[in-house]
């Protein structure tokens, strides 16, 4: 697909002319973390926006999968939504989302307009922090396919690539600000700040015994006793889950009071003691042990068999997030070991 | 736009019929044909309150009204043990696989049910009775608790007249009046000579006797992949996404409720 070069003033100036027309999410810094925000013209003089970084504190998915969303009735969105600064872990999370919402024999519309409606530009990470192991799974710090636009910083601009047809719209109807594609040979830059960023995560990860591909062991130690030595800290918050760019579970709850099977939909966790509770009040899992090795397993095992995708991209957000301080990687470490 | 994948089709309750206790069957008329397969399942919305999932025990042939039997076991279930005729309700559906009839053809079917659990399985037998000469013969052994507690009193006559169809009935605690078998369900299946070569057996029931029936078919000389289970777990969205319904690497609304007891037998938290 094409690349392009534009300085950090005209980047300003397209995002500011898409303000017309679009809600732009850009990350800003918000104590010591980037958190996405709607974009206002004004803002864009200032220095205050982030275009690398690392990724946001809420995941990609807090914009397609809401906590809560009424699903009564599919309402089309009234403005287009650019998403900018996404990154790897959760524009490969995202993956396993629309394969559950937009694939096989039902789609879900609410997901799909949402989707639909939005372009969703990545960014290369330029700081991962010590929660971040994209690279224990295989992944990258920074997108080479899936993304609509991608941008990389370089000098005193970003190299633009562009990765989908709703990417290239973009460019085309931008076209006095995107010019012609990049005649300079832009990417050994980029591959020198990418390489860096790589051994970064790497280097961060160094002490975890694990490599690519350690989830396939991961169905011999379904009786490992450090499922339950693991998961003493746990207090069944369910923050790892909520945080989680890939986990997808709701609930359906019909609104109190209305007969017309008005409904909504909220984000679910598989760690509550409830939910999988049966009618009569049996529970394939009752135990904490059995609900937190069911995370793991999900993540690792499962959708792996039922959707070829490995249900985790290193973002660590369950680990930032855990009140138990349960580091995820440790714990696979430590059971994968034994 | 696509279509709401979320929202029920109305019905209303035609009749309700009490079968025991604690157990009563609604006959449902929705206001759309709703073609099931038999052993598939649908989600039942009482308005403004939830939804659960049941599995009609009528027979797929009746395409105009849908039956379900329930027990009262919780909130849910209460709310529509309270409904009357001519109360509003929703489904969705129908979801799941269901049974795979065709499978069965000339061979035995050996139908293990307890309690509530003969919902799905009178569908079932509904449906293999309709061809019943295409089946070697069919054995159903059927527990409850008390004699109080058998559903569809009124049916167990007709099937009785069946030619092809065998039946055991055994309740854990007998009253006088009981002539058939007592003690758990699993100890008709010492009655029964299977056709271990040729055969199959269906099991549904609440999940510890899924769990013992199972392992007493076991004992018995089935093998795993004979075995067909209707598993039970919390599908609430019915459409393979919400995540409620994880058995391994199954969703059993999507890829179930049917198993073989083979494809699951090695998952961890296989019981309820």
């Amino acid at each position: 697909m094409s690349i392009y070069y534009l300085t950090k003033n005209s980047w300003k100036r397209l995002l500011s002319g898409l303000t017309e027309t679009c809600d732009i999410y850009v990350l800003k810094e918000c104590n010591g973390s980037l958190s996405y925000e709607l974009l206002v013209k004004e803002s864009l003089s200032s220095d205050e926006i982030v275009f690398g970084g690392v990724r946001a504190v809420q995941s990609v998915k807090s914009f397609f999968h809401l906590y809560a969303e009424d699903v009564s009735k599919v309402k089309s969105q009234p403005r287009k939504r650019i998403i900018v600064g996404v990154k790897a872990c959760d524009l490969t999370a995202l993956a396993v989302m629309d394969k559950m919402f937009m694939e096989g024999d039902c789609v879900d519309p609410f997901y799909k307009m949402k989707r639909d409606n939005t372009v969703i530009i990545t960014s290369d990470c330029t700081k991962p922090n010590n929660y971040c192991f994209c690279t224990l799974l295989g992944n990258k710090p920074y997108s080479e396919k899936g993304f609509d636009l991608n941008i990389s910083q370089s000098k005193d601009g970003f190299i633009v690539e562009v990765g989908s047809d709703k990417g290239k719209a973009l460019v085309d109807g931008n076209r006095s600000i995107f010019g012609g594609e990049a005649k300079e040979n832009l990417n050994e830059d980029r591959v020198k700040s990418r390489e860096k960023v790589l051994e970064k995560v790497k280097q961060i990860n160094a002490e975890f015994n694990l490599k690519a591909g350690f989830w396939n062991d991961l169905s011999k130690k379904h009786n490992s006793p450090g499922w339950k030595t693991e998961s003493e800290m746990c207090v069944e918050c369910g923050a790892c889950t909520n945080v989680c760019p890939s986990c997808y579970c709701f609930l359906l709850a019909d609104i109190p009071g209305k007969d017309d099977f008005s409904r909504m939909k909220y984000q679910d966790s598989c760690q509550y003691s409830g939910y999988a509770r049966v009618a009569g009040g049996a529970s394939p899992r009752p135990e904490i042990h059995e609900r937190f090795r069911n995370r793991y397993l999900c993540k690792y095992e499962y959708r792996p068999a039922s959707l070829d995708l490995v249900a985790c991209t290193g973002c660590g957000r369950c680990i930032e997030a855990c009140q138990g301080k349960i580091d995820k990687r440790k714990v696979l470490a430590g059971i994968l070991k034994k | 736009m696509d279509k709401n994948i979320y929202k029920p089709i109305e019905a209303v309750v035609e009749k309700v019929i009490t079968e025991t206790s604690n157990i009563k069957t609604f006959v449902l008329k929705p206001e759309e044909e709703i073609l099931f397969k038999t052993g598939q399942f649908i989600e039942l919305t009482v308005p403004g309150f939830g939804e659960g999932p049941f599995t009609p025990s009528s027979s797929p042939y009746e395409t105009d009204r849908i039956e379900v039997t329930i027990m009262d076991v919780g909130k849910l279930t209460g709310k529509l043990h309270a409904m009357k005729q001519g109360a509003k309700v929703g489904i969705r559906g129908p979801y799941g696989n269901g049974y795979p009839v065709e499978q069965f053809y000339n061979k035995e079917v050996l139908i293990l049910g307890g309690g509530v659990g003969m919902a799905p399985l009178r569908s079932f037998l509904l449906t293999l009775l309709k061809e019943s000469e295409r089946f070697k013969k069919i054995i159903l052994c059927y527990g409850s608790k008390t004699p109080g507690d058998v559903v569809y009193k009124d049916s167990f006559p007709t099937w009785k007249k069946e030619k092809n169809l065998r039946i055991l009935r055994s309740v854990d605690k007998a009253d006088k009046g009981w002539k058939e078998t007592e003690g758990l369900v699993t100890v008709l299946l010492d009655k029964v000579k299977p056709n271990l070569k040729n055969g199959v057996a269906i099991v549904c029931g609440p999940p510890i006797m899924m769990k013992f029936g199972t392992f007493k078919l076991l004992e018995v000389g089935y093998k795993p992949e004979q075995i067909y289970l209707s598993m039970e777990r919390n599908m609430s969205c019915g459409l393979g996404k919400c995540g409620h319904c994880g058995l391994g690497k199954y969703y059993v609304c999507k890829d179930g409720p049917v198993f073989t007891y083979d494809m699951i037998k090695d998952i961890p938290e296989v019981w309820a």
